[in-house]
């Protein structure tokens, strides 16, 4: 639950909805082609006509790969200190849309390919002002 | 379209070089190309440089201008061009197309970096509009966490072993211990490389170039100019630029749609595919292949992607020796940047002097045995790719 003392780390990105978390962007009323974050125009070279509505992903999807990072990200990534190991991922959802985010697990060796996640929205870091920002996240269950 | 001759190839080696400023570097390169090639500073009459974000060229990216003024200036015609770790690949392209379009006689093509120390920040600007920014706030992804992600997905598609990865390195740095102007010289064991701290799972440090110093330098010139100095000369049959199509699969930001066939890099694709086609030769008639391994995954997902190989072989390829200089499929017989580490916009440039030097067979130790087709490939930030292909 999003609570007073948390921010999210961009507005826009997602959204604790009614029915749980969800990644906001954009779906081609033409082509169907999904775009995260939002699109202003249709990316699709092949599209008659770009025809952009808002649409929501999530929270469902398959892991189609991940790494373990080992070393803290270059700026402006923030993380809380002292560093842990992070896993990332690419995560095919049915909408057709395959999204980077970072992926969570009780055990995260125990990550592996093709197994399902779920959209969670969740800690990325403490700011200055000991607020948590907060961003989109994967976890496989 | 006229016929384009690699006249003369220079490199300074690359490193690390504190008391060196990029110009320096730059100078050296030039020099050595200029004098490789046989002709003198006045007698170029363009430049085609590679932008570098980190060093240099009036904080533009203006570095074509910098050895204008470092070589004599003259009024000569600069372009400075930028396309991430591709950049190289952009200037040869300019310059081959300045020469091929009968323009112009004889042009300079040079890259040159002195890197920041640790990780590449990629982006510079801090606004939540900005796509590469809004992705390293609410992601955070290094460049070797991309690399490790791909070649965790072909882990699982066709087992390759962390070994299999391990060899790819030894291999590069076997192939260094013989090119006097590689960074890491000497030879790596197997178990010195599995032994490497992991960096983004399954990639260890020694399978992940690190960043470099360095510079290369190309003199191309018309069949005309290029028969005054050499009964034998290296033709740059074909030089490409592509970027990515939006549905190969591969997000270059938070996301991309999930491809119809199989992932692929299509930007090295399309650039690799137009320059067979305008080359007039296919993968079985290379000879040898200089491919930008930032990390050792790319020397198993490029073969097949532009059919040197099948499918899944490489892995195979790597274990019975052929990517190796007397090997059936030689890649990377520089050592690549495994061993030379990345110095990014020069990199396309630094492929062009390999290849030059295997095809007039002075590569020594390293040489690939009777090379006479050679293909270069790099591939940049920003979906950029390009390729060129070297005749005998
Ligand atoms: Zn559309």
């Amino acid at each position: 639950m999003t609570t007073s003392n948390q921010i999210p780390v961009a507005e826009g990105l997602f959204a604790e909805t009614a029915d749980g978390p969800r990644l906001l962007g954009s779906k081609c009323a033409t082509c169907e082609t999904p775009y995260f974050p939002k699109a202003a125009i249709c990316h699709n070279p092949n599209c008659s006509d770009s025809k952009l509505e808002d649409a929501e992903f999530g929270p469902n999807g398959t892991l189609w790969s991940y790494t373990v990072q080992y070393y803290p990200p270059p700026p402006p990534a923030k993380y809380d200190e002292p560093f842990e190991p992070y896993a990332l991922g690419l995560i095919d959802l049915p909408e057709g849309l395959r999204v980077l985010s970072k992926v969570t697990a009780d055990d995260i060796e125990a990550i592996e390919v093709g197994g399902n996640v779920q959209l969670v929205i969740e800690k990325l870091h403490t700011n200055a002002d000991g607020n948590e920002v907060v961003t989109f996240k994967f976890r496989q269950s | 379209m006229r016929d384009v001759a690699v006249l003369g190839v220079g490199m300074h080696p690359w490193g690390k070089f504190e008391d060196k400023s990029i110009t320096d570097l730059s100078r050296e390169a030039v020099e050595a190309a200029l004098r490789d090639a046989g002709i003198a500073w006045p007698e170029i009459e363009a430049v085609s440089a590679a932008s570098s974000r980190f060093s240099g060229g009036k904080g533009w990216g203006l570095n074509g201008n910098d050895i204008v003024e470092e070589m004599g200036s003259n009024g000569v015609p600069v372009y400075n061009l930028s396309a991430g770790c591709a950049a190289g690949g952009n200037a040869l392209n300019i310059g081959y197309t300045l020469v091929a379009s009968g323009l112009y006689d004889r042009v300079l093509v040079f890259g040159a970096e002195k890197m920041p120390k640790g990780m590449i920040q990629t982006s510079g600007v801090e606004e939540e509009t900005d796509p590469e920014y809004l992705r390293q706030i609410s992601v955070g992804m290094p460049g070797p966490a991309f690399w490790g992600m791909l070649c965790t997905q072909r882990m699982d598609e066709y087992g390759t072993t962390e070994e299999q990865l391990a060899r790819i390195a030894v291999k590069a740095h076997e192939n260094a211990v013989h090119n006097e102007n590689a960074r890491f010289r000497q030879k790596f064991t197997l178990e010195d490389v599995l032994n490497s701290k992991m960096v983004s799972y399954p990639l260890r440090l020694y399978e992940i170039c690190p960043i470099s110093d360095g510079a290369a330098a190309v003199v191309l010139c018309s069949a005309e100019v290029a028969r005054k100095h050499t009964t034998r000369p290296v033709w740059l049959a074909s030089s490409t630029v592509a970027t990515y199509r939006y549905d190969d699969g591969i997000p270059r930001g938070l996301a991309s749609v999930v491809p119809k066939g199989r992932t692929l890099h299509s930007e090295a694709k399309l650039a690799v595919s137009k320059a067979f086609d305008d080359a007039g030769v296919g993968p079985k008639d290379v000879s040898l292949v200089e491919l930008q391994d930032n990390t050792v995954y790319y020397e198993l997902a490029f073969p097949e992607e532009w059919g040197l190989c099948e499918p899944g072989e490489a892995e195979s390829l790597v274990e019975k020796g052929e990517t190796t200089p007397v090997g059936s499929m030689p890649i990377n017989p520089s050592g690549g940047f495994l061993s030379f580490g990345e110095a990014t916009t020069a990199m396309g440039v630094f492929q062009i002097c390999e290849l030059a030097w295997q095809l007039r067979g002075e590569a020594g130790e390293r040489q690939v045995p009777n090379a006479k087709v050679g293909l270069a490939q790099t591939l940049g930030l920003g979906g950029n790719g390009t390729a060129a292909i070297l005749k005998r």
